[in-house]
């Protein structure tokens, strides 16, 4: 059968790229004679820029020489970071030409915005025309199956859950000691990892800082990966990171590419894998540490909760993240979260109590408070001393970053996000100029401090 | 002391029904003036409730027991849409300029009805009395006679105290009275120069007796230890978080107690421990001073609060506190007693539950040192001394 798979695709780093060869992989082992279509010159055997709606029915054409067509869903392949509700539209109803013109064509979406199906205009016509128009859509998850089929107005039952880690291979023979070996990791640490592009919605940032203390009990966390996009709020992002791994005793931040290979030997080095995020739909992490019986800490967000295997500890906020990080340490030796009692001061004395409460609650949780009774008091604008300690005020600035172009009236959402295009080439340098300042100044300021200790 | 001419005192609502720290430390003030002879007059809203601000008491003027009250009609008549908007950027810490401030404080309730009054009959008062900064009644009504305004901001550490908006607010006025000195060292912080101002605290009534015994009977509690919360139930309050760090204490370390609660609010706790959250509703006064008697401890969740007068009437009853320590004026209140533990996350909180459950004597006794904390700081008498030689030094003879 001659197969199209329209996809991202290696060696530019990409999830999807991943999940897609394993299918081509699997695809082309049954016999199938399979061609891949990337967006961008890759290893595939075509390119076409698919983020126009010339492009997309430029797809539709050369779709119709093929049995089957499969196309690796993410909005982010079709249509721009910023788009106008013409232009959505056009791509959509291109797309539902090449859906029309293709034989046996299969959808596997990785993410899609839900409240396009919902909204009223023609936008929201084409689009639950689009999701009509497939053969066969799938999404990884049960949750998202279950908020994909209302959402476009489908039939229960029209969208199918793909096991997201069915086409995965193993791509590393080396046990654990082997691969620490391989990676320079200390062989008797207990090691969490974070592994991915680093980006803000994956909240590494988050692992840290539950991590704090856990490293003076012998463990070490591990944030590996790279930048996905140049944008300057990604870059800021693994600034951010990068200080605060320099400033958490026993987490490092390794950044750059990695091969398949090495992706899988740090998988295999870590005793747990760490998933922070903020929000995602699915994980391709997940399926891979499931491949080799790494645990997995993960945030209960999208659908990972359908897609986690059993024995995933799924957390709710910070204090479970760090609580489920102090007993994996526990259960690997580290002298932390063990306290079965406690010999209460025989006095009334306050500060006595507090000071065992204090205690115990330290042990326990491996390390500081994380603070999480405190609300977030935002940025000061006041005219008085804003802080008694100007580092901590320091700290809490929070990276430069233009207004998010949204609005809840009607059409200024548009009209800002015009604007931002129009002026994002005057605006955009001096928002990275003032946060690498502010970067500057942090780092100084640690250096300062590390001196004085 | 000369105590000729009249006393504004302006809260958003008054009532009793209503519930409010600073609502009620202006209603006890009010009263206390009153009956050490100063002519006072209330000016402030329909509204019992915050959220809504319907009018639900008629306007025009009545009385309560000494003190005369002269209620106005709020006015909201926008969908708050954009001080949404704007409330969510504050939060976010984003920068928020000064026009869209403004906009932000007007696109809420209004009281233009009060605000007239005050332009027209302002210089009739002594004084005028507006807390908490917050809010339109105050913000906007303190700036009309700025030279006759004593603000009472009941200031909290909170991403709005910083905002522009409320410097002449707080420059302008007559004088300024703080509730407590971390509440004072705040506003210095924030706003650098301060016009006259004073740390005047506030007051609780100290009860004859209690009746815990009795409370329990009432309320069919038995036997069972219990930790209480009294006042509202919402977010700003940290009530949410309550909820699930005591869901998680019980659970991680086997705890007995109930979570008994009073005031208003939806209580809407976790399945898992809905049979031991206990809602009793609004209650009469006598009825929360056997509540605070009766229950093992008094849990204080909120990180915002300029005074906590709850923390106080429970150490008055001889109950232990388990306060938040985000909260720098509870854990002052906390450390310079000696009689309050405090908590920085949901660990913490789980071993001070822990410390009750094991040491109910120890805890008890600690609290003893709390009484006498309120009773040598916050008795109404101490605190309307302070009140009228303010009132005194700064403001005229009553105005002709």
């Amino acid at each position: 059968m001659k197969v199209l798979m329209v996809t991202p695709y290696p060696p530019i780093r990409d999830g999807i790229g991943a999940y897609a060869v394993q299918e081509v992989k699997r695809l082309r082992a049954e016999g199938h004679a399979v061609t891949v279509l990337s967006p961008y010159p890759s290893a595939a055997h075509q390119h076409l820029d698919l983020r126009t709606p010339r492009g997309v029915l430029a797809l539709a054409k050369r779709a119709r020489a093929y049995d089957r067509v499969v196309v690796q869903y993410h909005p982010d392949v079709f249509l721009p970071l910023f788009v106008s509700p013409a232009r959505r539209l056009a791509t959509t109803l291109a797309l539902c030409a090449l859906f029309v013109v293709a034989r046996g064509s299969e959808v596997r979406v990785h993410e899609v915005d839900y409240d396009l199906g919902r909204s009223p205009g023609p936008n929201g016509l084409a689009t639950r025309l689009l999701w009509r128009l497939p053969s066969r859509v799938s999404v990884h998850t049960q949750a998202e199956k279950d908020r994909f089929e209302p959402s476009f107005g489908l039939r229960k039952g029209a969208v199918t859950v793909a096991e997201h880690g069915q086409h995965f291979e193993r791509r590393t023979t080396l046990d654990r000691a082997g691969a620490r070996r391989k990676l320079g990791l200390d062989p008797d640490a207990v090691i969490f990892l974070s592994i991915g592009f680093v980006q803000p919605h994956k909240g590494f940032d988050r692992g840290v800082q539950a991590f704090a203390g856990l490293g003076d009990a012998g463990c070490q966390l591990w944030v590996v990966g790279s930048v996905r996009i140049d944008e300057e709020a990604y870059l800021d992002y693994v600034d951010e990171l990068e200080h605060l791994c320099r400033r958490t005793p026993g987490a490092h931040l390794k950044k750059g590419f990695l091969s398949d290979e090495r992706f899988d030997e740090w998988i295999v080095a870590a005793d747990v894998v760490l998933l922070p995020y903020r929000h995602i739909w699915s994980s391709s992490v997940i399926e891979r540490a499931e491949l080799y019986d790494r645990p997995v800490i993960a945030s209960r967000v999208g659908g990972l909760e359908g897609q986690a295997p059993e024995g995933t500890r799924l957390v709710d906020d910070d204090i479970e993240l760090r609580m489920a990080m102090v007993e994996v340490a526990a259960d690997h030796g580290a002298p932390v979260g063990q306290v079965e009692a406690v010999d209460w001061p025989e006095t009334t004395d306050r500060s006595a109590v507090q000071e065992a409460i204090t205690a115990a609650a330290t042990t326990e949780r491996g390390g500081p408070p994380l603070d999480t009774a405190r609300p977030f008091t935002g940025h000061r604008t006041g005219t008085g001393e804003r802080d008694r300690d100007p580092v901590t005020g320091l700290q809490r600035l929070p990276p430069l970053s233009p207004p998010s172009p949204q609005s809840a009236r009607p059409g200024a959402a548009a009209l800002k996000k015009v604007v931002r295009r129009l002026t994002a080439w005057e605006i955009d340098p001096i928002v990275h100029h003032v946060n690498r300042l502010r970067q500057v100044t942090l780092d100084a300021v640690d250096r300062e401090d590390d001196e004085d200790r | 002391m000369d105590r000729s001419g009249l006393i504004g005192i302006v809260p958003p609502r008054y009532g009793d029904e209503v519930i409010g720290g600073a609502e009620a430390v202006l209603r006890e003030a009010a009263r206390g003036l009153a009956s050490r002879g100063w002519d006072v007059e209330v000016l402030t809203t329909c509204a019992r409730d915050h959220f809504s601000w319907d009018n639900e008491y008629p306007p025009g003027l009545s009385r309560d027991g000494d003190v005369a009250v002269r209620r106005f009609p709020t006015v909201l008549d926008t969908r708050r849409a954009e001080r949404a908007e704007i409330s969510a950027a504050i939060l976010a810490g984003a920068e928020v300029d000064l026009e869209r401030q403004q906009r932000w404080m007007n696109d809420d309730l209004r009281v233009p009805e009060l605000w007239h009054h005050l332009l027209d009959h302002g210089t009739e008062y002594r004084a005028l009395l507006f807390a908490p900064y917050l809010f339109w009644t105050t913000f906007a009504g303190g700036q009309v006679q700025p030279d006759r305004t004593i603000l009472v901001p009941c200031l909290h550490d909170e991403p709005e105290a910083w905002l522009e908006l409320f410097r002449p607010l707080f420059s302008g006025a007559r004088g300024i009275w703080f509730l407590s000195e971390p509440e004072h060292e705040l506003a210095h912080r924030i706003h650098g120069e301060l016009p006259d101002h004073d740390v005047t605290g506030a007051g609780v009534d100290v009860p004859e007796r209690y009746d815990p015994d009795g409370f329990r009977e009432r309320h069919r509690l038995g036997d069972q230890p219990f930790l209480l919360y009294a006042g509202r139930r919402e977010g700003g309050k940290n009530w949410e978080w309550l909820l699930s760090a005591f869901h998680r204490a019980v659970d991680a370390h086997d705890l007995p107690f109930a979570l008994v609660t009073m005031g208003t609010g939806e209580v809407t706790p976790p399945e898992e421990i809905a049979d031991r959250v206990i809602d009793l509703g609004f209650l009469p006064v006598e009825e929360r001073d056997d509540a605070f008697a009766a229950a093992t401890a008094y849990v204080q969740p909120s990180a915002l609060e300029s005074f906590s007068r709850t923390v106080m009437e429970a150490w008055l009853a001889g109950t232990p506190v388990v306060a938040n320590g985000a909260s720098e004026v509870v854990a002052w209140h906390c450390e310079r007693s000696g009689a309050g533990l405090t908590f920085a996350d949901e660990v913490d909180f789980g071993w001070a539950l822990r410390y009750l459950a094991e040491q109910p004597d120890g805890a008890r006794a600690m609290a003893k040192a709390g009484r006498e904390y309120v009773l040598e700081h916050y008795q109404w008498d101490t605190v309307l001394d302070r009140m009228e030689v303010l009132l005194h030094e700064w403001t005229g003879p009553a105005p002709r």
